[in-house]
């Protein structure tokens, strides 16, 4: 675990998060890319439109292209809703528990 | 109002600084004038002691000389004034503070007693044995006495001294105070006079700046309105055995001249292309971004090709020119077949009315397009039934609230009494029913395909032709 902590880097917002946004979701992802695990935790995000989703799919695909883990946690259901309509949520490691976020990180065999 | 609330500040400190200073000065110039005005008295008792003692001495020496007691007649007053006049002096003395020159001075009222006593008594009795002798003591004495109080005088002089320097610097202080003030209000009043002016230009620059922006603003809002007017009153295809509905209603917020869009094309063989889509963000640069993201649709369309293969052609493009992300949802609909196909990029999911059935959302999937290079998007098919109606909306309709789930099952509900009403508009009616007591955050884009009742390969579809004109509501129709 401690060697997970040591490597792990986590990105959290808070509030809504949505085109007004935009440029402070992309600068917090582009200071953690180089971590090699990535959790971004939404938990404290009640709505997160389109074009902050679009940040998070670039993100993600960028870091799978590294090698990186990334995790996403998210609590709201308006979220996971409109991630579902961003055809997101089967390409995406999305959690809405934060072990479990953490076990997928750790690459250990976790369901 | 922030210089005026400085200057306050500024006068609220140097006010009492300088009252406090004047104060001070004040205290100073009064205890120099109470020290002169000390020195002065205990200088003129002096001298007043001196003459006393000369009045005593010449008397008794003119006495002792002549043998005339009319010379006698000021020793009796000088006399009786001498030690008082010594003990007066001796007080003064003790207020300016010169304890040496106290002592002088009861010295000297000791000495002018034993003169008394030992010289002039006698002298003056006439029973003095040797009063030659007696005249060399008296002079003696009476030289002791005055040296005491010269001493007493020397004393009094270098307080006086002390003094006029106190109150030179007094004068200084008092000068220098009143440039400090002096110099204070001047930058008082130049501090305020380039707040103001400085206030004043950052406000003429405000005024500028918001005049300017407002302008560019305006002149934005005007062309993206004229554009996606252009784009939304398109009329929509007639053909037998479907008809159509379709509203667009523009954001409240003048700020929000949105990318929403739908298309609907007829094709050869009783069947039309349906596009519905949303471009990121709003204004002029969303309007042409719409644009381009709609002629790619409707080019790719021409090969015939498949929903999904159309939003892969459509993704790759809107990549390699590094466009805005945009959702979007397309198909085709077959009036012989009543068949749907169709693929959705990240877009809300279409909406299925079929008679005698609760209205349902169907199956999506896909990424947004313009967002990840390689992306794939499924074609999804719905064998479906005379009479069934496929509603096409924006996430306008159900994200007014930023409650999604709410938001659909609003829409939902909203959809179920428009078809049932059998109302024409559909799209009008559900847009007026869901927007009636809400704002339009957001653009919202809301076009319905719907199977005609009638068969049309029965030959059959005069009812549909008519249902099948163009039904525009909602700001466009105007």
């Amino acid at each position: 675990m401690s060697e997970l902590e040591s490597s792990l880097e986590v990105v959290r917002f808070a509030g809504e998060l949505d085109i007004s946004r935009r440029d402070e979701v992309t600068g917090a992802l582009e200071r953690a890319k180089a971590a090699p695990a990535i959790l971004v935790d939404l938990s404290e995000v009640p709505y997160a439109d389109s074009t902050v989703l679009a940040e998070l799919l670039r993100f993600h695909a960028q870091a799978q292209a590294n090698g990186r883990r990334i995790a996403v946690l998210i609590h709201s259901p308006q979220i996971a809703r409109i991630m579902d309509y961003a055809g997101v949520s089967a390409t995406f490691p999305v959690f809405d528990d934060r072990g479990a976020a953490l076990t997928h990180l750790t690459g250990t065999n976790a369901t | 109002m922030r210089p005026l609330i400085v200057t306050v500040l500024a006068l609220a400190l140097v006010i009492p600084v300088l009252l406090a200073g004047g104060l001070i000065v004040r205290g100073y110039v009064r205890t120099s004038f109470h020290q002169e005005e000390e020195a002065r008295a205990a200088r003129a008792l002096a001298f007043t002691s001196l003459r006393l003692q000369l009045d005593e001495e010449t008397s008794v020496r003119g006495f002792a000389a002549t043998g005339d007691r009319l010379y006698l007649e000021p020793y009796p007053n000088a006399h009786a004034i001498v030690p008082g006049t010594l003990a007066r002096l001796s007080s003064a003395l003790g207020t300016l503070g010169l304890p040496g020159a106290q002592a002088a001075a009861r010295d000297a009222l000791g000495t002018n007693a034993l003169w008394e006593r030992t010289v002039a008594r006698p002298l003056m009795t006439g029973r003095a044995r040797d009063p030659d002798a007696l005249q060399r003591r008296g002079k003696r004495l009476v030289d002791h006495y005055r040296d005491d109080v010269r001493a007493i005088q020397d004393a009094i002089g270098v307080v006086e001294g002390r003094i006029d320097a106190d109150a030179q610097t007094a004068i200084e202080r008092i000068q220098l105070l009143g440039l400090a003030a002096v110099v204070a209000l001047v930058a008082l009043a130049l501090g305020f006079w380039i707040q103001q002016t400085r206030a004043a230009r950052r406000l003429a620059m405000r005024e500028r700046e918001a005049a300017e922006f407002r302008s560019a603003f305006e002149a934005e809002k005007r062309v993206a309105d004229t554009l996606q007017e252009a784009f939304v009153l398109r009329s929509l295809p007639a053909l037998a055995g479907m008809s159509f509905s379709a509203t667009y209603l523009p954001a409240t917020d003048e700020a929000n001249v949105g990318g929403d869009w739908y298309d609907c094309l007829r094709l050869p063989r009783d069947r039309v292309l349906f596009v519905i889509g949303d471009v990121a963000g709003h204004g002029l640069d969303a309007a042409v971004a719409m644009n381009n993201a709609r002629q790619e649709l409707m080019s790719a369309a021409v090969f015939d090709a498949e929903p999904g293969e159309l939003l892969v052609r459509v993704n790759a493009e809107l990549l390699r020119q590094r466009a805005r992300m945009v959702t979007a949802a397309c198909g085709y609909a077959d009036a012989r077949s009543f068949e749907f196909s169709y693929a959705t990029a990240g877009h809300p999911p279409p909406l299925l009315v079929e008679p005698g059935r609760a209205p349902r959302m169907l199956q999506h999937g896909g990424l947004p397009l313009g967002v990840l290079e390689g992306a794939t998007y499924r074609t999804l098919r719905i064998q479906s039934v005379p009479g069934a109606v496929l509603v096409l909306y924006t996430d306008g309709v159900v994200e007014h609230s930023r409650d999604v789930l709410a938001g659909e099952a609003a829409l939902l509900d909203a959809v179920g009494r428009a078809v049932a009403s059998g109302m024409r508009d559909i799209a009008g009616s559900v847009a007026n029913e869901i927007f009636k007591d809400r704002r339009v955050a957001d653009d919202v884009a809301i076009m319905t395909v719907a199977f005609s009742c009638v068969d049309v390969r029965d030959g059959r579809s005069t009812a549909s032709r008519a249902a099948g004109t163009p039904n525009v509501s909602g700001r466009t129709i105007a």
